[in-house]
């Protein structure tokens, strides 16, 4: 130790600056691995598009169209007033796919936030705690990892869809839309839980976890201050690769007529497709535009999410 | 990889594992069916000629006039009651005598005929679509691994990563769009041609394959990219030991050392997720029989779902979650006798 570095810099303000800069250069750092990735960058930025759309929709195409409000006449095929075409009640494609933007991405990250939060929580608290309440939650926890996610998504919309009425309103959203949300998050918590909690059973061991401790930290302030911050990483990357599969799977629910026909998503704009018969027509217009941004954004968040965790966890290897 | 027998203890422990998993299963149907509103008897008062007398003894024959769980707690007064005659109970024997109720949409017939109906075309499809996706996805993983980082890898890799990205009925709508109702080489829906009669097996199978062609092209597709990314990695894990090394010393060619040294050992985790994906072969494709209106589980799901019949839709997630469990048990027994260091 030299001179610089005794006591007046230990002032708790020095120390918060330290930490800062500290935070700042591994931020960069982290930001320039990244930045080197180029299928991952090329991602961000798609993703980034697609981020702007759902926000201000209205904005590129105008308010949603509904029947009453649609300028065509069914399935016209495109031309220079609707250049994605229209679907079968004569509403524009273009101002469809991008209204179902907004939906898509929000179910999709309103799921998302749901499975981190019991994933990260359950993930956390089990493996910091141990013992017996460990044993049981790991029970729980593989059982919803062995649950078909798919079938028992099917079997529980219509069960919370009959509970609290179609017309029903959660947080201001409605319902359908609401279960499609708590249904993802209640079956795909599990995975997320199971690669938190391994990374807490590690971090729990090291020396600062001790420390504080000793000191008399109690356990909340240890998950929230010491092992949560050490858990993150694995939480970002992990977050993405959720949202990737949270807009497969809202998707597919809507695909199959658990959306709502009045707030269209990319899959209930394939499920009317369908139910309309465009693919016998041939109206591969109604189909093309939202079933190319779904893989896109598909695509986009895997890309990311696989970049992220190879930077964040350069030791994860490569996976899926 | 010679085999060995998996100890008694780790088999009892896999064991015990899914027999606590397949109880749950069977009590999460049993709690989630009663969550709904209204009971079963409720169909009755919108008969003017059912009396209040008709409609209590109808409750009491169905059983729903017994407590719900064999424990109830009273508070007045404050005390435990335990009974035998209660709902859980006659639930749990029912479903291990293999009698799961009748569908209210196809009336008089059992859950367990409606769901035996729509069985086989499930497991046709999806079963030919795991075998071509097996075969290929592995081969093109592999390949691309094995190059990695070159032009067969981009693309392979490239590829798979899409078709991952991709559900199943965003694969099929272009290919009906294309190849049925464009070009006219098959028919856009069904497994056979209605009212057809056929002079022949060859033709009633030739007819079938016609029908075959689309869905199998769709369900295979989709589930190729999991096996290739799988494969991939796997072999980039494998492309640095040292058997690899040594028989690339030995002066073996590039084919060979793929095909008899890092492959094999390549395939362990390949086989553990194979053994998992064939839990799921009967539900996994429910949106592609949709599209395709193929008359397998997929759509009977959705016809259950559309009408509201709990007791069909009760089933399949009962038939569907054993599927899983069986399928994961299986995997682990596989996994035990593949790789030593779990055995114990």
């Amino acid at each position: 130790m030299s001179a610089p570095l005794s006591a007046p810099a230990l002032t708790p303000d020095a120390v918060r600056g330290a930490r800062t800069r500290l935070r700042v250069r591994n931020a960069r750092d982290l930001a320039g691995r990244f930045a080197r990735r180029r299928d991952g960058m090329v991602a961000a930025v798609i993703l980034l598009v697609f981020a702007v759309l759902a926000l201000v929709p209205a904005l590129f195409v105008g308010p949603l169209e509904t029947v009453t409000t649609a300028t065509g006449t069914p399935f016209e095929p495109p031309s220079l007033a609707h250049i994605f075409g229209t679907d079968q009640a004569g509403r524009d494609m273009l101002n469809l796919t991008v209204h179902g933007t907004r939906i898509s991405m929000v179910i999709g990250l309103l799921a998302t936030i749901m499975t981190i939060l019991l994933g990260a929580t359950i993930g956390i608290t089990s493996g910091y705690i141990g013992g017996r309440p460990d044993q049981f939650l790991m029970r729980v926890t593989d059982f919803f990892l062995v649950l078909p996610t798919f079938v028992l998504a099917v079997v529980l919309a219509p069960i919370v869809l009959d509970l609290v009425g179609i017309d029903a309103e959660i947080f201001g959203i409605k319902a359908t839309l609401m279960v499609i949300v708590i249904v993802i998050g209640l079956t795909s918590w599990a995975a997320t839980a199971r690669i938190i909690r391994s990374q807490t059973l590690s971090v729990k061991e090291r020396m600062y976890v001790d420390r504080a401790r000793v000191i008399g930290g109690g356990s909340g302030h240890i998950m929230r201050r010491h092992i949560l911050p050490n858990v993150t990483n694995l939480i970002v990357a992990n977050t993405v690769l959720t949202f990737a599969g949270a807009v497969f799977t809202e998707t597919t629910l809507s695909f199959i007529g658990l959306g709502d026909p009045f707030a269209p998503s990319w899959g209930q704009l394939l499920n009317s497709a369908q139910t309309s018969g465009a693919p016998g027509l041939g109206a591969w217009w109604c189909i093309a535009p939202p079933a190319a941004c779904v893989v896109i954004v598909i695509l986009a968040f895997t890309l990311v999410g696989n970049a992220l965790d190879d930077v964040l966890n350069p030791k994860s290897g490569v996976r899926r | 990889m010679r085999s060995r027998p998996v100890s008694a203890r780790y088999l009892a422990r896999q064991s015990a594992q899914a027999i606590f998993t397949i109880a749950m299963i069977v009590l999460l149907n049993f709690i989630l069916f009663r969550m709904m509103p209204g009971s079963p008897d409720r169909v009755n008062p919108r008969n003017p000629n059912v009396t209040p007398e008709q409609r209590e003894a109808a409750r009491e024959r169905w059983g729903l006039n017994d407590p719900l769980l064999p424990i109830g707690i009273t508070l007045d007064p404050p005390g435990i009651t335990i009974t035998g005659e209660n709902q859980l109970f006659a639930f749990i024997a029912a479903t291990l005598r293999g009698d799961l109720g009748y569908s209210m949409k196809y009336r008089g017939k059992s859950v367990v005929e409606v769901i035996g109906d729509r069985f086989w075309p499930t497991i046709l499809l999806i079963g030919l679509a795991e075998v071509i996706a097996i075969i290929l996805g592995l081969a093109l993983g592999a390949y691309a691994g094995w190059k990695r980082g070159g032009k067969a890898d981009r693309i392979g890799n490239g590829l798979s990563l899409i078709l991952y990205s991709m559900p199943y009925f965003v694969i099929g709508m272009p290919l009906i769009i294309i190849f049925a109702a464009g070009l006219g080489w098959f028919p856009t829906s069904g497994m056979l041609t209605a009212g057809a009669t056929y002079t022949s097996p060859l033709d009633f199978l030739a007819d079938l394959l016609s029908h075959l062609a689309l869905p199998l092209a769709t369900v295979s597709l989709g589930l190729i990219g999991g096996y290739s990314i799988l494969m991939r990695s796997s072999i980039i894990e494998t492309r640095g030991e040292d058997y690899v090394e040594t028989a690339r010393a030995k002066g073996l060619t590039d084919r060979r050392i793929l095909r008899s040294h890092a492959f094999p050992n390549a395939l362990l985790p390949a086989v553990t997720l194979i053994a998992i994906n064939l839990g799921y072969v009967v539900g996994g494709a429910i949106t592609a029989e949709i599209v395709f209106n193929w008359p397998g589980l997929g759509t009977l799901t959705v016809d259950a779902l559309d009408a509201r019949d709990y007791p069909v839709l009760q089933g399949i997630f009962l038939f569907l979650g054993i599927s899983v469990v069986l399928a994961n048990f299986a995997a682990d027994i596989v996994y035990g006798y593949l790789d030593p260091r779990v055995r114990r």
